[in-house]
């Protein structure tokens, strides 16, 4: 069954007298079904973020729509529960008031909202972290309460964006194998952007590769591996090499259109 | 020796942390004195360089004083009037400057100029418009406290990071819950700057 359906955006950033109109995404289509989860591949600068952004809400598209179970997004709501990249916890809440404000402005009664916390505080394992703040949470702990403050209102997808950024490589598997966990227990449809491709591999069902060209996708590249990645298998590096390929056409789009804009000027 | 933090507001401890070399200051203090006691041995001229002990015993008597004690509560009284107004004024024009790049576009022209003025020049107007009293005073304070609070608190509002205004808008949390859980816990350090600048202001414009 079709969830999230992206409908010929487009979106335009506005330029002023020095800097001409700069087109981020041109005429972007694509669907994605009940339970899937969607990686946004490609090369920063792409637009993946951008589009992420208007799933969200936050951002309007200049054209076209986005429409979750039939129904245009139009500004953030709860049905759609967002990780951001540096996780945007609120510094001045404990773990548990974190995850808690999830859950602050649905009709749910007390007992109900408290159970629930309870319930995403022990699958993201965060047990005796409840009173702690922030800060005082390593990188993963962090990532874990981020995932459960977006979880707790029971969207109806998760939109991840770039949740391991900024994480060295030994941690990132780690991190890798505790968000699949967490996103496979949950069984919800999600959406991640992200520019590592053994990540992409190891994490989706499906993986869009955007390309430098305005977003235009370059491959709609399905990954039917048994969950739980061996990330040494033949057949996950096979699907790592073919991945990182497309994304290399992905970036070579934009040298061509930046060539052939050279050459115009030459001309 | 790692040199302890100097934070006023302690995220992690929810309150506010003195800091524990404030002897310091103290020590300083005293040197000063003791440079005060020389010099004006040297100098001997209470014109210039009025001795040390006349001075401090002036000071300690002036405590005892019921007529300096009256005069000293009566201006505490004002700054803390004046302060207090510009408190209220100062925090709801810094939210909302630092919040909307709209009104902040409308305000600044004005904010900008008005707080150029020297605090003196209101003098005479505030007088007319006050009448003589109480009122002029607590409107001087009023002036000089009301900037810096405002402009820290513009500032540290938009200082807040945007994903988490954007974390709560996707909670669904309306406008004045963004401002009651985000805006006013996030700018509570740069507040705390502003109040600490507004009363200094104020009481260096008590007249």
């Amino acid at each position: 069954m079709e969830c999230l359906k992206i409908d010929n955006i487009t979106k335009v950033y506005k330029g002023n007298k020095k800097e001409p109109d700069k087109i981020v995404l041109k005429d972007i289509s694509f669907s994605i079904n009940e339970g899937e989860f969607v990686c946004l591949l490609g090369p920063s600068g792409c637009g993946k973020t951008t589009l992420l952004t208007m799933m969200g809400g936050f951002l309007e598209p200049t054209s076209g729509k986005i429409l979750l179970d039939g129904n245009e997004i139009k500004g953030p709501g709860s049905e759609r529960g967002y990780v951001f990249q540096n996780y945007a916890l609120f510094p001045w809440m404990t773990v548990k008031e974190n995850i808690a404000y999830g859950l602050k402005f649905s009709t749910k009664t007390k007992e109900e909202k408290e159970e629930r916390v309870k319930y995403l505080i022990n699958m993201a394992r965060l047990n005796g972290n409840e009173k702690k703040f922030p800060i005082q949470l390593s990188g993963g702990m962090q990532q874990r309460v981020a995932v459960a403050r977006a979880l707790a209102g029971f969207p109806r997808v998760l939109l991840l964006d770039e949740p391991l950024g900024a994480i060295d490589f030994q941690m990132r598997e780690l991190l890798q194998n505790e968000l699949d966990q967490m996103v496979q227990e949950a069984h919800i449809t999600a959406v991640m952007v992200t520019h590592d491709v053994s990540e992409s591999v190891f994490m989706s069902d499906r993986v869009i590769v955007l390309g430098n060209n305005h977003g235009h996708i370059v491959s709609d590249y399905k990954i039917d591996l048994p969950r739980r990645r061996d990330r040494e298998s033949e057949e996950f590096k096979k699907c790592v090499t073919e991945l990182t390929s497309l994304v290399r056409i992905a970036f070579n789009e934009n040298i061509t259109a930046g060539e052939a804009c050279i050459m115009k000027r030459r001309k | 020796m790692e040199r302890p933090k100097n934070k006023i507001w302690d995220v992690k401890a929810r309150r506010l942390e003195l800091v524990n070399d404030t002897y310091l200051g103290y020590i300083v203090l005293m040197i000063l004195c003791a440079i005060w006691f020389f010099a004006s041995k040297n100098i001997k001229s209470e014109l210039i360089l009025p001795s040390f002990e006349k001075t401090a015993v002036e000071f300690l008597t002036g405590w005892t004083n019921k007529r300096v004690m009256t005069n000293f509560w009566i201006t505490l009284k004002r700054v803390l009037l004046g302060v207090g107004y510009a408190i209220v004024v100062g925090t709801i024009i810094g939210i909302g400057m630092g919040y909307s790049k709209k009104v902040y576009n409308a305000l600044s022209p004005i904010i900008n100029s008005i707080r150029q003025i020297p605090i003196m020049t209101w003098v005479p107007l505030s007088i007319i418009w006050f009448g003589l009293g109480e009122g002029p005073t607590i409107f001087l304070i009023f002036m000089s406290a009301v900037f810096p609070l405002t402009i820290n608190v513009i500032d540290g509002v938009a200082n807040i990071d945007q994903n988490l205004v954007y974390a709560s808008r996707s909670m669904g949390a309306s406008l004045s819950d963004i401002i009651r859980d985000i805006i006013l816990p996030g700018a509570f350090p740069s507040f705390l700057t502003g109040v600490r600048l507004a009363i200094g202001g104020g009481w260096q414009s008590v007249i």
